[in-house]
């Protein structure tokens, strides 16, 4: 999806919604989760990805992770991101070579600095091996490849992280809700919103 | 076998058919109603109220779909409901992006409804800018029509006093969200004004629709009829009278004549017996939106009307104006950051606008004639879609992106093009659809003077954040591709002068007298308004003309 298509068309989604009457095939993580809304993993025995190996899909779910992680609330495990990214990349052979390329490249990458495979690597060197991908102003030269695979994998990340039931929660989104009169700025004697309390967050 | 003749037959049933089938079945007309496509059944095909991650894919779409899901609206919530069997072409240089909807009720069943009047600002237009023509008839002569179809629909808004944004009946406005007030602050100091909008969406209930339930999915349907929509609205009430057969899944093809080149009927497409078949009546009101109606017409061709019908002018087809759309700006408002989320997207763009404020003292103030308006949009939508604009991962990232949540704003612009020569659309001598009918070929192109509005637009939005104490982060590289706002304007235009104008001021066409057109096709240009409320009250007054000419004997009665 291009970048402006695809911004357009969530900003669209934005105005309104609309769902598929469906089943989520491959969501067992998800649907578990839902199921049990204090359960934090269900067990990865569950799930059988569309798409990657075994190997690559403990790798997909550990980048999920890290780009969303667990902190005072729930993150990308939590809420299943990994079987989406699995089932978007299942359905979409545009990105199924960057993305199979990319897992193969991040691997290669951290044997160079490592000598090990990323999953072996602590959180701090996995971390400290993703920054330069993820910030423009850290890119380096010749790791254009693995830039553009950890823009895929975080763009899919993030759809998946923001339309889960924890996403919702985590942004306390309003959407979607019904409302009995029209909802009112709650600060009619500050319309340029200057006195407002402390941020929230 | 004794022929059916009826009355009228109604090509379209969205916002000028639907209401012109409203207006005749309730003046005791028969009528035949054609719809291109299926009926609706808002418990199955509106499928809002349903959360992403009740669905397949997100709402984002299955990705090996992405070809054929044409346009922005075309996507996972109202799949299997825009057409796509119907094709049309773009002449080389033109880009043209067009999602249609031949659902019963068209576009009404999910349009934005922005719903202004056009004032004499719009109406003399030549005379202000030099460009395009006058229309045919001033806005004391269309005020009442605005007041019926605003009385029928409901609107809300406030009263204004702006003669370029005439004031209407309105029901009470939605109110103004925390992202308003900040913007209105900023605007006023740079003197934009900055207004509720009027929007057809019901803060009372009106004909017995229930107020809306601000659930902010307006742009998929809605479940209550709490916007309007003709298949909530006419085509019930057109139904109750039992004046009406409305018949589906029948693309019209063309206008049947009878040897001196009068309407007899409509050959039709039946699309689910895919045979041809023909239908008969004492006028045709085609409504079958600018294009497609134009479409309908240049395939109608006959001894008498080689060139296609009520096309003696051979006007038909051009003049084709477009909105452009685009972001002009975004930002931020750090007096929102990590403030609680708010339910800012509950009517979408439509709950405040910029109405046009360039050329209204002197039409010659700005370095383009006309003028443009502004949609602003933004804080705690469903779906966060900076997120991914966002830099970074980890613990840092998501909370930059929970703190950013209520604070985004963006401003969106609606502007005109002027109607040109080298604007139009033509019958593809090659390509025709699969039902052998040649498509509509675009020629299209922004005009210098919209983009001269697009690049004023930028400018102003970006000094309205500042001026409101917000960030400017940025605008669209480039407008959005022509098409785009299904707003198009001008391929039947009316006016006087039946050798320079497809239709006269009613919207009948001047070469056929029982043949009438009621979409804004017959717009002469188009405004910084949206169509859909115009469309509407123009095919009020074409139907009380209709009525008339029955009653009157021009056209006899069946």
């Amino acid at each position: 999806m291009a970048a402006q298509d695809l911004q357009r068309r969530e900003i669209v989604r934005a105005l309104g919604i609309a769902l598929i009457a469906s089943h989520c095939p491959g969501f067992a993580k998800w649907a578990y989760a839902r199921a049990h809304p204090e359960a934090t993993v269900a067990p990865v025995s569950q799930f059988v990805p569309q798409f990657f190996a075994p190997a690559e899909y403990s790798l997909v779910e550990r980048l999920t992770d890290l780009v969303i992680p667990r902190d005072d609330t729930p993150g990308a495990l939590e809420a299943g991101v990994a079987e989406f990214v699995d089932f978007m990349v299942a359905h979409d052979r545009e990105q199924q070579y960057a993305f199979r390329t990319g897992l193969t490249w991040l691997n290669a990458h951290a044997h160079r600095a490592h000598g090990k495979p990323f999953l072996e690597l602590n959180e701090a060197q996995q971390v400290a091996l993703l920054e330069p991908l993820a910030y423009r102003a850290q890119y380096r030269q010749g790791e254009e490849e693995g830039q553009e695979f950890f823009r895929r994998i975080r763009e899919l990340t993030v759809m998946g992280f923001y339309t889960s039931e924890i996403g919702f929660r985590e942004l306390d989104n309003p959407a979607l809700q019904l409302y009995g009169k029209s909802p009112a700025c709650p600060h009619p004697d500050d319309p340029e919103h200057r006195h407002l309390p402390a941020p929230k967050w | 076998m004794i022929r059916k003749t009826y009355d009228v037959i109604v090509i379209g049933t969205g916002a000028g058919g639907g209401t012109a089938i409203r207006a005749l079945c309730e003046a005791g007309l028969e009528v035949c109603a054609l719809n291109a496509g299926r009926r609706l059944d808002p418990n199955k095909d509106y499928r809002h109220h349903r959360r992403p991650w009740e669905m397949k894919f997100r709402a984002f779409g299955d990705p090996a779909k992405r070809a054929e899901s044409y346009g922005y609206m075309d996507n996972e919530y109202v799949e299997g409901v825009w057409e796509h069997e119907i094709p049309f072409t773009a002449a080389p240089g033109t880009e043209w992006m067009w999602p249609r909807c031949f659902a019963v009720g068209g576009k009404t069943n999910f349009w934005g409804r922005s719903s202004a009047r056009f004032g004499d600002i719009d109406f003399k237009a030549r005379s202000l800018t030099g460009q395009g023509v006058d229309w045919p008839l001033t806005y004391a002569e269309i005020a009442p029509y605005y007041s019926r179809i605003e009385r029928m629909i409901g609107v809300s808004s406030t009263v204004q006093n702006r003669p370029s944004n005439p004031d209407g009946e309105y029901l009470p406005a939605f109110n103004f969200r925390c992202l308003d007030h900040i913007l209105q602050k900023g605007a006023e100091k740079l003197g934009v004004p900055y207004l509720p909008d009027r929007i057809a969406q019901l803060t009372q209930s009106v004909e017995g629709h229930p107020p809306c339930h601000f659930c902010g999915a307006c742009t998929t349907g809605c479940d209550t009829g709490s916007f309007f929509s003709t298949p909530w609205r006419h085509l019930p009430r057109a139904e109750a009278t039992k004046k009406l057969d409305l018949r589906t899944d029948a693309l019209a093809k063309n206008i049947l004549t009878d040897s001196r080149g009068m309407a007899i009927g409509v050959a039709y497409i039946d699309r689910r017996a895919n045979r041809e078949r023909e239908v008969y009546g004492r006028a045709v009101v085609v409504a079958a939106s600018c294009i497609e109606s134009a479409r309908i017409m240049l395939n109608s061709k006959s001894r008498r009307w080689p060139d296609g019908i009520a096309n003696s002018s051979g006007q038909l087809g051009r003049n084709l104006c477009d909105h452009l759309y685009g972001e002009s700006a975004n930002g931020h408002l750090p007096q929102l950051r990590g403030q609680p989320s708010f339910p800012d997207s509950v009517g979408d763009n439509t709950i405040a606008w910029l109405p046009r404020w360039q050329n209204l003292k002197d039409p010659h103030e700005e370095k383009f004639v006309g003028g443009y308006s502004v949609y602003p949009g933004g804080g705690c939508t469903e779906y966060p879609w900076y997120a991914v604009q966002t830099e970074g991962f980890g613990s840092a990232y998501k909370r930059e992106v929970k703190r950013r949540y209520p604070s985004g704003v963006s401003f969106t612009i609606q502007a005109p093009s002027l109607p040109l020569s080298t604007n139009f659309m033509d019958l593809d001598p090659q390509v025709k659809d699969k039902y052998g009918i040649p498509v509509a070929r675009m020629h299209f192109q922004w005009d210098e003077n919209v983009l001269r509005m697009w690049e004023h637009s930028k400018e102003v939005c970006a000094d309205v954040i500042r001026a409101a104490g917000g960030v400017y982060e940025g605008c669209a590289k480039a407008p959005n591709i022509p098409g785009w706002s299904l707003h198009e304007t001008g391929t039947c235009r009316m006016g006087d002068d039946p050798q320079s104008f497809v239709t006269n001021r009613f919207g009948q066409t001047h070469d056929v007298p029982n043949l009438y057109v009621c979409d804004a096709s017959v717009f002469p240009s188009s405004t910084d308004k949206t169509t859909t409320l115009s469309i509407m009250a123009f095919t009020l007054r074409t139907c009380d003309r209709i009525v008339e000419n029955f009653r009157d004997g021009v056209h006899r009665r069946v």
